[in-house]
């Protein structure tokens, strides 16, 4: 089912921003992480709860080589997250998802594994796609150092001194994960046998909770290397220094054809979000808590703004011109007048107004950050059955599927598909990799075996026949006589009661920047700090300021 | 295929497994591995989608649905859609070229026609010609008769099964459908059947053979590598910072 959410006012729909707005590339590839991005709903879940960490398994050598137990548990379910710490040699480090040997591998167990688990997962889990796990297993990740800082820390510590600010500002991690696998891959857990826990029903919670432990390991397995090293004068991270680090992540372009292949999915996400913006701005008033709360979120906006860096150079104006919207925000509301009628829809209209696209995703994400308890509840919606919008309504005629695609895909019916431009590229998987890639139709072989995932496209050539068929007849008669076109039909119905199904650009452009996709899906994670290595690749930070396992609990009951 | 055993550099799931191997595989992977498989056989990506659902709703109910699926992709292989697809009239669907039907293409569109006249109305009976891989149907039918409140009899030379109220159909169907093809007529009620509940243990145990036949197919899908796909694929820079 689609997230139509009980309105708590019924001005609220009135605010959403409809899909023509949201849904440009433009616009989602300048996506920040927001209180309803998925890391931010599980940490909320571990403060409130009752659950209780440990490390109950620490067996790693003076090389940092071993393995290490982090655990997880309430009164009713235990996970745990098995971590192997390998030593590897610079020359194998690759971020690639083709990489065959990584400076840490890992997996996350459903309950406590026995010694015969972990002897299992020892065998297997070192060699990640090689290898297998099982239905007792709910992730599977690895992850490699960022050689620079990790050397540097634990040259620092084991010194007994802590280390240098500035080199930590510039990484901002100590390892990052290159895959985070999870439903079902490699032999794992299917979602949809979790999927009703309430603690996992949230979309990527087992992934959220893998790579949060992950950033726990990463400082331990740094303090253990530094302790064996330097002994008695060792010391360990400040809690300040620790607690600004996050766990990097390196994602090409296996992340893109995701937002694409799960339209129903895609739309929970964005009508969630788009509910809490309009919730907020059909607020009559603004209380002052909530104004306070908005400042502080910008003050550590521009902060983070400031040691965000990249050397892309499509990155490299967008974050010129976040810092200067930041500018412009901060100003505007030392002035703001919050007594005027519909004080956050002002605020909003003035911002649209004022600010660039990164500015204005940004505002987006600091007017939700003071109000947790009026959109919180929207997280419960984000999640997707997708089963529930598989199957094909036959019975629907040809004249309502002519009418959707009229109505839901003009903007894909405006795409000139006979320009080589608007066809340039083709997606595909490579052979040799297994790989999702992007081609050059004009140059490479291979697009006769394109995926569908240049939806316009396949919309559009779905309309030439639709428009020449029987309007009265049933879909599928349609679908009986033009079985091609089966795909293109799903999501035309899908699309019908799902406003937010669709990215809508042509995504074999010439000038289609996949990274755009990455980005919409990766802030959707909460990852902040966004560094586009290539137009196909980006790095990016995830958890960083959040508390560490011995600190959720203090924080839930201050 | 070009896909060395013991390749650890895949980026996709596809599982590997050896010789007479038992190979249990999650719901996902077998969806992911029996859609790209009967894409790479010819169906249209939209009907792959169906074969990955059917795949893996058997899996999810203990029945080696890839293995079945295998089976009807070999016999499908080379064939086009006229050879494969229902003629849909009243009371009779075979393929008009009198062929074997293929069970994704026919269960798909049983689907699509429930609502529809010449679809599986209560009462009515439809002549379905033979059809490869019997089994992969249930998923389709089970479906319809959850979503319309039907239940059904399929009949054979020699044989019959109810899918119906009773809590073991489904036992009943590995046992009398799991074969290569059989000449059925669907008979529909309306009664509600009973919807077996996925299994405990979710992995089904498909066998190495089947997995590595699927893969074969599925590779059809892919593209050969060239040096400017491999250089456009990472990051420029160096992961070693």
């Amino acid at each position: 089912m689609s997230v139509i959410t009980p309105m708590n006012t019924p001005d609220v729909a009135r605010f959403m921003r409809p899909a023509a707005e949201v849904m440009r590339l433009a616009r989602m590839g300048c996506g920040h992480p927001t209180r309803l991005s998925f890391l931010r709903v599980m940490l909320r879940r571990l403060k409130c709860a009752d659950w209780q960490i440990d490390r109950p398994v620490w067996n790693v050598d003076a090389k940092g080589v071993g393995h290490g137990v982090y655990r997880v548990r309430s009164a009713d379910r235990s996970y745990s997250l098995v971590a192997f710490a390998h030593d590897l040699p610079p020359e194998m480090r690759s971020d690639r998802v083709i990489a065959t040997a990584w400076d840490a591998t890992f997996a996350l167990f459903d309950g406590e594994p026995s010694a015969e688990d972990i002897a299992r997962l020892a065998e297997n889990v070192p060699y990640q796609e090689a290898g297998r796990v099982t239905s007792k297993e709910l992730t599977l990740a690895r992850a490699n150092r960022s050689v620079r800082l990790f050397n540097h820390v634990v040259e620092a510590l084991s010194e007994g001194l802590q280390p240098d600010p500035a080199e930590i500002r510039s990484v901002g991690y100590l390892m990052r994960t290159t895959a985070v696998y999870g439903s079902g891959k490699f032999g794992a857990s299917d979602r949809s046998y979790i999927a009703e826990r309430p603690e996992l029903a949230a979309p990527f919670q087992v992934e959220m909770l893998t790579v949060w432990l992950i950033r726990a390991f990463t400082v331990d397995i740094v303090e253990h290397i530094a302790a064996a090293k330097g002994g008695a004068q060792a010391v360990k991270l400040a809690q300040e220094t620790r607690r600004s680090l996050g766990v990097g992540n390196s994602t090409g372009l296996g992340m893109a054809p995701f937002i694409v292949r799960h339209p129903v999915l895609l739309n929970n996400w964005m009508m969630a979000r788009e509910e809490a913006l309009a919730r907020v701005r059909a607020q009559g008033i603004a209380d002052p808590q909530a104004v306070h709360g908005l400042t502080s979120a910008l003050h550590c906006a521009i902060e983070n703004a400031k040691i965000w860096q990249s050397e892309h150079p499509v990155q490299k104006g967008k974050l010129e011109e976040l810092r200067r919207d930041l500018g412009v925000l901060e100003d505007g509301l030392g002035t703001w007048d919050w007594s005027v009628e519909l004080p956050w829809n002002a605020l909003w209209l003035w911002g649209a107004a004022t600010l660039g696209l990164e500015g204005q995703e940004a505002l987006l994400s600091l007017m939700l950050e003071p109000h947790g308890a009026l959109i919180d509840d929207l997280a419960n919606h984000m999640g997707a059955d997708e089963a529930a919008s598989f199957h094909i309504n036959g019975a629907m005629s040809v004249a309502k599927l002519r009418d959707i695609i009229e109505t839901d895909y003009g903007w894909a019916l405006k795409i000139d598909f006979t320009t080589p431009e608007n066809v340039a590229r083709f997606w595909y998987v490579s052979e040799e990799k297994l790989e999702p890639r992007l081609g050059e139709r004009a140059t490479e072989e291979g697009a006769t075996l394109e995926q569908p995932l240049c939806i316009a496209r396949l919309i559009s050539e779905l309309y030439d026949t639709v428009k020449n068929y029987d309007a009265a007849k049933p879909v599928a008669a349609l679908l009986l006589s033009h079985p091609d076109h089966r795909y293109a039909v799903r999501r035309a119905q899908i699309a019908l009661s799902h406003p937010y199904a669709e990215v809508q650009d042509n995504l074999i452009a010439a000038d289609m920047l996949p990274i755009d996709l990455l980005r919409c899906k990766l802030a959707f994670f909460g990852a902040s700090q966004f560094d586009p290595r290539s137009d196909r690749w980006v790095r990016i930070n995830l958890f960083a300021g959040a508390p560490f396992p011995d600190e959720i609990k203090e924080e839930a009951s201050a | 295929m070009s896909v060395d055993p013991h390749d650890q550099t895949r980026g996709e799931t596809a599982p590997q497994f050896a010789d007479s191997e038992h190979a249990p595989l999650s719901c996902n992977e077998a969806a992911a591995l029996c859609t790209k498989a009967a894409r790479g056989v010819g169906m249209s990506w939209g009907m792959a989608e169906e074969a990955g659902f059917a795949a893996s709703w058997l899996v999810s109910h203990g029945i080696d649905g890839p293995t079945q699926l295998r089976s009807h992709l070999e016999q499908a292989d080379g064939l086009e859609w006229e050879d494969l697809c229902p003629a849909v009239t009243p009371g009779a669907w075979q393929n008009a070229k009198g062929q074997a039907a293929c069970p994704i293409i026919l269960g798909a569109t049983l689907c699509d026609y429930a609502d529809l006249p010449e679809g599986p109305a209560p009462d009515c009976e439809i002549s379905l010609g033979t059809v490869n891989s019997p089994i992969l149907l249930v998923p389709f039918l089970s479906e319809l008769g959850r979503k319309n409140d039907l239940s059904f009899m399929l009949c054979w030379d020699g044989g019959q099964l109810r899918i119906d109220g009773t809590e073991t159909w489904l036992s009943a169907a590995e046992k009398s459908l799991s074969v290569a093809k059989l000449a059925l007529t669907l008979a529909v009620d309306s009664t509600p059947c009973h919807q077996p509940c996925p299994n405990e243990t979710p992995n089904a145990q498909t066998t190495a053979a089947t997995v590595a036949a699927l893969a074969n197919f599925a590779m059809r899908t892919t593209v050969p590598a060239t040096e400017e796909s491999r250089a456009g694929a990472g990051s420029t820079l160096s992961d070693n910072d």
